[in-house]
């Protein structure tokens, strides 16, 4: 939008609304020009765009009205063709916004209404300003050279369900796909894609490493937390679920050999992780999911193959968070961890209990029979 | 269409005569709307007649139409502009033009029947109709 108030030498250039209007730009522009004209006769200097736009518009519409009710009561009359009085009659139509003279009187003449009248005296009055442009015949209809039949060319239609009076096939070659144009356009397509294809690559790489260093910096502070629960404003400047896969290293569990089938779900996990990182967004479920892991983890017994599925799958959800820096889902995390931790340190003692017990159930025994005998003694 | 033909013949002779008079000095009067236009826009709704003069009594109609509707517009710019020197002394320079606003046309066609809304955000600014140096950014 422009106001076009210095722009009245060049306002029937309008690239844009050829494209809107269709094939009445050329009738619409001619109306602004003369409305415009109209305008300035009556003392307007300039005008705003919009404000001649919808003058003209009005205009338009104003002969299209008058037109519509002409035609109407033409029809009405039993003619196709209209007449003088016709249009007396729609612009008496027209009038009863402003009203003009003698429109009370339902029986007077349509040659001498008000609105005649007012039009005779309006002519007299006004002085004779022609269209300042010499307006060629439009629109122009262009004379449409129908595609020849069959039975103009005399060509036998190719089926014979096919009349010979329809217009005949186009040349084959128009139609036939050649084999070039497949192989083309993927090529493009390539092109288009390889830039960002690059542009993501090297952000992948940025964030892998993001991870490393993170990784890397967490383990210092995570051994602190593991040591100690209660520091937990230590343990807020390093994310503390980094030093979870570090229990299993202590452990010494992480001796392993990734099994291909792992290594390529990891792989697959990185580019989500990607773009978790990039959307900031960490649902609940995948908040949840080492916990639910561990807890599995825990009901399939301490093999070697679930702690190595635990392992290789906690690095990219360690990364996101990390990212994500979604400070609330730590208290809720740790506990489970945290948990699971204390509850992983039994199972390798337990054994150390277990034969105490025996030990102890041992004595107890040789005590007793010891006892019996001594007992059988006294 | 001869409504009342026993009622007053002298009378009835009289308009027919005015018209047809009329319409034969449209023959040599060119209204500023154009007859090409007005005969697109007449075979667009639907009115047929190769008659040149009813063309002309068409876009003369139109022509007085939009006459009035400037006029009233121009009246009402002048009346607001009066209003605004007298606040504004020192703009007087710049209110001297007269320019055709939504504002004045909007209030000019609700007399006519035409109720147009004024487009504040984005149609035009204030500075339209100003020489493009003397606008201030």
């Amino acid at each position: 939008m422009n106001d076009g108030g210095a722009e009245i030498g060049n306002k029937h250039e309008h690239p844009n609304t050829k494209r809107k209007f269709g094939g009445d730009d050329f009738a619409q522009a001619i109306a602004k020009i003369a409305v415009a004209q109209i305008c300035e006769r009556v003392g307007f200097q300039t005008f705003q765009q919009s404000a001649l736009g919808t003058l003209s518009d009005i205009a338009v519409q104003y002969i299209h009205h008058i037109g519509k009710t002409a035609n109407f009561y033409a029809n009405l009359a039993g003619r196709t063709k209209g007449n003088a009085f016709d249009i007396l009659q729609g612009l008496e139509d027209l009038g009863p916004a402003q009203g003009f003279a003698g429109a009370s009187d339902i029986d007077h003449c349509l040659a001498s209404s008000g609105v005649v009248r007012e039009i005779i005296k309006y002519v007299n009055e006004a002085q004779d300003s022609p269209f300042a442009y010499s307006i060629p015949c439009f629109p122009v209809v262009k004379e449409q050279n129908p595609t020849p039949s069959f039975f103009q060319i005399g060509e036998e239609p190719p089926d014979e369900h096919i009349p010979a009076w329809l217009p005949a096939f186009p040349d084959p070659q128009t139609y036939i796909q050649f084999p070039t144009e497949n192989e083309r356009a993927p090529d493009t397509h390539m092109k288009k894609n390889e830039p960002a294809k690059q542009q993501r690559k090297v952000e992948r790489s940025l964030l892998n490493m993001q991870q490393r260093f993170a990784c890397n910096g967490q383990e210092g502070p995570s051994s602190v937390n593991h040591g100690d629960i209660s520091k937990e404003k230590f343990s807020a400047e390093s994310n503390p679920f980094l030093s979870a896969p570090l229990h299993f290293k202590e452990k010494e569990v992480s001796s392993m050999v990734r099994p291909a089938k792992l290594s390529k779900e990891v792989t697959v996990k990185h580019p989500a992780a990607d773009a978790r990182a990039v959307s900031n967004h960490i649902s609940v479920v995948e908040t949840f999911a080492p916990a639910i892991e561990a807890m599995k983890n825990k009901l399939y017994d301490s093999e070697e193959e679930q702690t190595k599925v635990l392992l290789n799958q906690r690095p990219a959800v360690q990364f996101k968070i990390g990212v994500g820096k979604n400070r609330l889902g730590k208290p809720i995390q740790l506990d489970p961890l945290n948990q699971d931790c204390n509850k992983i340190a039994p199972w390798f003692g337990k054994d150390d209990e277990k034969d105490e017990k025996r030990r102890r159930a041992e004595k107890i025994l040789k005590y007793s029979t010891e006892n019996t005998q001594e007992l059988a003694q006294m | 269409m001869n409504h009342n033909n026993q009622q007053s013949s002298d009378g009835r002779h009289d308009d027919d005569a005015a018209l047809t008079e009329f319409l034969a000095s449209l023959m040599d009067y060119t209204p500023t709307i154009p007859d090409e236009l007005v005969e697109h826009y007449l075979a667009k709704s639907g009115f047929h007649c190769p008659d040149v003069r009813l063309t002309r009594l068409v876009a003369v109609a139109t022509q007085k139409f939009v006459a009035e509707v400037a006029s009233d517009a121009l009246q009402q710019c002048k009346a607001r502009q009066s209003a605004v020197v007298k606040d504004k002394r020192d703009k007087q320079q710049k209110d001297k033009r007269l320019i055709l606003t939504m504002e004045d046309l909007s209030k000019a066609l609700r007399e006519s029947g035409v109720n147009v809304k004024h487009q504040e955000y984005f149609a035009d600014s204030p500075s339209t109709g100003i020489d493009p140096a003397s606008r201030e950014e």
